[in-house]
């Protein structure tokens, strides 16, 4: 075949460091190791039973199937932020908005799942998901739209979006769907149809479950095999050469920023209709949009990496909340430091470096001799 | 309704507050300001600040000294930007991500902290610390309006604008200054020109952690006087958005900063006023940065069309 | 006797990515004299001035500087010792003032505080007794490049540089201008510089130099006193092997009945209330290629990003692309009506440095049917197309799957060229298109130029380089100061001193004759 005839310019790595994808993954696992190292080291200065601290930490989600259940359920809403900003990202953008666009487009869902529009239970979750959807989409637009048009600085423009779309939420919430019932600000309850329920009920496995599969998939199959996600490499990577070559930043950034926006309100939306009976502004969502920003350079930008991620977090924030249940002197955002540290190492070019050239210059030399 | 708003703006209450209130977005703001100027961006302002006013409240509580707690918050800050410099130029990680990051855990970090000391996640009340004072100045307290301004101002708040002169004075008339300010416009000129650019891009970092951290504590130990989660609420945003409108015009840094001070002062004194709904009030200052920051870049685009631009 | 005021001992310098760029280069610079350091581009010699100047450290060898053998850790130890160096892209500061750009590094000081008038003082003082003719408050940004290039060289001086190393200071001037230099450098000589002259233009070197090292693949061929050698020897010692300077040879003469792959007419734009292109015309025919000569910063890469569409300030006139009007159009507009570019910035522009080369290879004909399906990209379709362009371009890769910036410069510039010939197009622009490669790829790059001008696209060629606008164009516009200041419609019987008076702008020709460069 083909395959054959251009073999001088296809060579097969062979399995060793000097194959990038292996060596990410060693990177990663090193990475993980010393991370829960040091998490080992900080337990033994604030736990009595350090040993039995890492150990609950590690395997205390599986001791009980509702715990791995809880991480199951709670994963989901985590990994579509982590899946928007890794599209953000990828293209090269810095639109921080994701944090406001869970928040507002809660306000939808919140408004949707109270109103008694359809009595169908599969249709109600869905005019949710679609609402928040759209709202989510097009309100990402404003920050991505600002830069690609006037280069106005997007980071600062799309965080201070996050606390001007919290307001509006908080005053939307506040004036028009509030209820007397509760003392904070929240919403009054979702209708019984909005709710989604299991499809696998001992694992808390629901629909969306099947939904982030299929999102992941189909994000996957865009940023790697379609010319959207061409564009997005090139622009991610360089995005002169991007514009020299023809793309439109312009419209990859608004295009980016949509999608971004729709798995916001995708995200949203499964937290509110899995996770709670009502919404309050001030709390069920918020800092899911900031999460995501992490998941997604753990995830490295790339879909599966990023869903993965999420699992591995909140199976994490899930061990150190059972470890909080038997010892109360360590706070679960010790999950935070745990999560800090693979970043930077991970995020870092020159971590194992020397071991990496060390095999370059080997084969280079190899090479040379030949 | 009107009158009030008119009375409430030109108060000299208002006047008081908002130059308690700009205290931490000029130190927010001067902190970003040297960063750029060698070449470094620094986004984590927002987080030094978290950790300094979260360090200052320990180290003051610990010690029994507010000054110490200073010092601590001060520390932390350094600590802070040299991780930064740490993983952006030894390790070859995107400073912007490291920076990103830095502000996402800042917050889950501080609660962690604080609650391995107080056992509580929100705030530090329940610890006993010393705090900074205010300063009367003999004389200038007594001159009525003036007095009024210019003394009982908080301690750091003297300090924050003796430091804006020495500032200005460090980058634009002493050496380092302008090696630091060659390092950013052209860093190969500077390298070439004998200047060890990385040593001088790590001092203005530490001078941006220092700044950052001085307006964290100031919010800990002065403004607030305890260490609450969220307390930062994007003031050192403000900081770097400041810096991103001067475009390098030292004393449009220190106008930019000032404005969105006085964005703040009405936000809070109109959030008392119930004839306006709270939450949207709660918003002001991030609207007018969002939107003052729109404006000057579309007039640059405008100005950039018309064909005129600076050779930097 | 003469004193020897710099060895090198068997300097080797190896990179990280395993390229051996110097091996056991020996040679000896003597006080006083102008050496000469020659060879094609990429043959090592950037680097081993970057090893004498500090800024790289030998892998193995040594360095010896009058007596002490050196162990500079950056070039500020080069700089005390008394090195000074003129790099080939200016190190300056545009924003700063002339002083501003000298003292930097070295301020006078009273208190803590830069004493500006002292600074002043000296800076004038020392342009003064070399003659330089700057008046040093003035903002860099406002010099012309051979001013700019004085400034560089009064940065050396004001650090009383005893050996000053010029890398490639021609390549920005023009013949005139560099006459003049040649006699200021005989000046220091004079006055006890030791200058080490870099440089790959050969009648140059032999005007000015006492002795000439030649440098080959990283290895030196030897140190020679100029009297002693021939040109022709001097050239194989270079390259080793005999090179085609005549490309007009390989031009076929077929009639393409002359239509205008691109139209420019009284295109004007201008910047801070100055025109910096001043109502230029011209046209590009199919089966030509059109050569703009001029020195750097006339208004050459603003008349190339009015054309690619990437220019942001507005400009007035008509550009027309193979006979469409496109000044409305983006620069993917403009590439669908048949535009290729080669950028200048291959690095910035020119690549995505992390990604493949396969990738690197289709960015921009990516949307192109044959290399799409319905839905997704054909992945096995770019793999052929890719593998196509590696094996016709000759570049040196073990895999399409490297990322681009693993190449060396000369092949990351096929990698380029490669893309835009595969463009098919009927227009092409190419912009300083063998900058800094060697003289293989630089072969390679014309030929690959030629056959596309022989296959009927008008290209236009945009170089600072005077002999590669000489030997590719087949007419020739001279632009200064935004205008075209000459038009040469047969650019064989043009000479190099005749275009240099143009580029200085000390002639300008009449509106009739320029006229040509449209209607021609």
């Amino acid at each position: 075949m083909t395959d054959n005839k251009n073999s001088k310019y296809s060579k097969n790595y062979k399995l060793s460091i000097s194959n990038p994808k292996l060596f990410d993954a060693i990177k990663m696992t090193i990475a993980i190791l010393i991370a829960l190292a040091i998490t080992f080291v900080i337990l033994c200065l604030i736990s009595k039973d350090p040993v039995n601290a890492i150990k609950t930490i590690l395997f205390g989600p599986l001791s009980k199937k509702r715990y791995i259940g809880a991480v199951i359920e709670s994963f989901i809403s985590f990994a579509f932020a982590g899946l928007a900003a890794g599209v953000l990202f990828k293209a090269g953008g810095f639109n921080l908005g994701a944090e406001g666009i869970f928040i507002i487009t809660g306000a939808v869902v919140a408004w949707i799942a109270a109103s008694p529009i359809t009595t169908s239970p599969i249709l109600h979750p869905v005019l949710c998901y679609l609402g928040a959807m759209l709202v989510g989409g097009i309100l990402m637009i404003l920050p991505s739209f600002l830069k690609a048009k006037f280069g106005t600085n997007e980071m600062v423009v799309s965080l201070m979006s996050n606390s001007i779309y919290a307001a509006i939420t908080a005053y939307i919430v506040r004036n028009w769907i509030s209820t007397a019932q509760r003392g904070s600000v929240s919403s009054k309850d979702y209708l019984p149809t909005a709710r989604i329920g299991y499809l696998y009920e001992p694992l808390r496995i629901s629909a969306c479950f099947i939904l982030l599969i299929v999102v992941t998939i189909v994000l996957y199959l865009v940023m790697n095999k379609t010319k959207l996600g061409y564009q997005m490499r090139i622009a991610g990577t360089n995005p002169k050469f991007a514009e020299y070559s023809g793309v439109s930043a312009f419209r990859l950034s608004i295009t980016t920023a949509v999608i971004a926006g729709v798995l916001c309100g995708m995200g949203s939306t499964t937290q509110l209709l899995t996770q709670t009976s009502y919404y309050t502004p001030a709390q069920s969502l918020v800092g899911i949009g900031f999460s995501g920003m992490l998941l997604s350079m753990l995830g490295k930008n790339n879909p599966i990496g990023i869903v993965i991620a999420a699992f591995f977090i909140k199976y994490l924030e899930q061990g150190a909340a059972v470890l909080y249940f038997v010892d109360g002197a360590v706070p679960s955002e010790i999950v935070s430091i745990v999560e800090g540290i693979v970043i930077m190492l991970i995020s870092s070019q020159y971590f194992l470096r020397r071991l990496r050239e060390r095999q370059l210059l080997k084969e280079g030399l190899e090479e040379h001799a030949e | 309704m009107q009158n009030s708003i008119f009375s409430t703006l030109f108060s000299m209450r208002f006047l008081i507050t908002a130059i308690r209130l700009a205290t931490p977005i000029v130190f927010a703001a001067i902190g970003t300001f040297i960063a750029a100027s060698s070449g470094i961006g620094n986004i984590a302002i927002e987080s030094i600040m978290t950790f300094a006013a979260l360090a200052g409240v320990l180290g003051s509580y610990l010690s029994g000294s507010a000054w110490v707690g200073v010092l601590t918050g001060i520390a932390i800050g350094i600590v802070t930007v040299m991780l930064i410099a740490f993983f952006s130029m030894k390790m070859g990680a995107n400073a912007m991500l490291i920076m990103i990051a830095l502000n996402t855990f800042a917050d889950s970090v501080a609660i962690f902290v604080m609650f391995l000391m107080t056992g509580e996640k929100g705030t530090t009340a329940s610890l006993t610390t010393p705090i900074l004072s205010t300063l009367d100045i003999p004389i200038i307290k007594d001159i009525p309006i003036l007095g009024e301004i210019v003394s009982g101002q908080y301690v750091l708040t003297y300090i924050c604008w003796l430091i804006v002169i020495l500032l200005f004075i460090f980058i634009y008339k002493t050496p380092t200054g302008m090696r630091m300010r060659a390092c950013g416009l052209n860093a190969d000129a500077a390298r070439t020109a004998g200047i060890n650019v990385e040593r001088l891009q790590v001092l203005s970092l530490i001078l941006s952690g220092i700044f950052a951290a001085l307006g964290g504590v100031y919010l800990s130990l002065n403004y607030l006087k305890i260490f609450s989660r969220g307390m930062v609420s994007g003031q050192g945003w403000m900081g770097v958005a400041a810096n991103g409108i001067a475009a390098g015009n030292y004393w449009l840094l220190i106008l930019a900063a000032l404005i969105f001070a006085v964005f703040r002062a009405v936000s809070i004194s109109f959030s008392s006023n119930s004839a306006f709904p709270t939450d949207l009030v709660n918003a002001i200052p991030y609207f007018a940065v969002f939107v003052i920051l729109t404006v000057v870049s579309i007039v640059n685009y405008y100005r950039v069309k018309r064909g005129k631009v600076e050779e930097h | 006797m003469s004193e020897t005021i710099l060895k090198l001992d068997n300097v080797t310098k190896v990179y990280p990515n395993g390229t051996v760029a110097n091996r056991d280069i020996n040679m000896e610079f003597e006080k006083g004299e102008i050496h000469s350091i020659v060879g094609e581009n990429g043959a090592g010699k950037s680097t081993l001035m970057k090893v004498i100047f500090g800024i790289e450290r030998p892998s193995s060898g040594s360095v010896t500087y009058k007596g002490e053998e050196t162990n500079f850790s950056s070039s500020m130890d080069a700089i005390k010792a008394g090195i000074g160096m003129v790099h080939q892209h200016f190190m300056l500061i545009p924003s700063f003032s002339i002083v501003d750009n000298i003292i930097l590094g070295d301020e006078p000081t009273s208190g803590i505080f830069i004493d500006k008038k002292e600074a002043a003082r000296r800076c004038q003082e020392l342009s003064d007794k070399y003659n330089f003719e700057l008046d040093v408050n003035a903002k860099v940004s406002t010099l012309s490049v051979a001013k700019r290039q004085k400034v560089e060289i009064l940065k050396t001086l004001y650090r009383n540089a005893e050996l000053i190393i010029l890398d490639e200071p021609t390549s920005v001037l023009t013949p005139q201008e560099t006459d003049k230099l040649f006699d200021q450098l005989r000046s220091f000589k004079e006055q006890g510089h030791t200058i080490l002259f870099i440089s790959h233009k050969l009648e140059e070197v032999k005007k000015i130099s006492d002795k000439i090292s030649v440098i080959r693949n990283g290895v030196s061929k030897g140190t020679y006193l100029n009297e002693d050698l021939s040109m022709q020897q001097l050239t194989n010692l270079i390259i080793g092997r005999d090179l085609d300077s005549d490309m007009n040879a390989y031009k076929t003469h077929e009639d393409f009945h002359n239509e205008k792959a691109l139209v420019i007419k009284d295109l004007y734009m201008e910047r801070n209330g100055k025109p910096v292109l001043d109502h230029m015309s011209f046209a590009v025919k199919n089966g030509e290629i059109l050569g703009i000569a001029g020195v750097e910063g006339n208004g050459q890469q603003e008349l190339v990003r009015c054309i690619t569409g990437l220019e942001e300030t507005a400009y007035t006139g008509d550009i027309e692309i193979c006979g469409n009007r496109v000044n409305e159009l983006n620069i993917k507009g403009r590439r669908d009506l048949g535009m290729a570019y080669i950028p200048e910035d291959r690095m910035g522009d020119g690549i995505a440095g992390s990604l493949p080369i396969s990738d690197n290879l289709i960015s921009t004909y990516y949307d192109r049917d044959d290399i799409n399906n319905k839905v997704f990209m054909n992945s096995k379709a770019i793999k052929e197309t890719a593998e196509n362009l590696v094996k016709t371009f000759a570049v040196k890769t073990k895999t399409i799957d490297a990322a681009v910036n693993s190449l060396s410069g000369g092949n990351i510039q096929k990698v380029v060229v490669a893309r835009e010939y595969n463009t098919n197009s009927k227009f092409m622009i190419a912009e300083q298109p063998t900058h800094g490669i060697d003289i293989g790829s630089e072969e390679f790059v014309h030929h690959k130029l030629i056959e596309m001008r022989n296959a009927g696209a008008g290209i236009l060629l945009v170089s600072a380089n005077l002999n590669e606008v000489m030997s590719l164009s087949d007419r020739i516009i001279v632009m200064f100061d935004g205008q075209i200041a000459g038009y040469f419609p047969n650019a064989k019987d043009v000479s190099e001193s005749e275009l240099g008076m143009y580029m200085l702008g000390a002639k300008h020709q009449t509106p009739q004759e320029i006229g040509g460069a449209l209607n021609d």
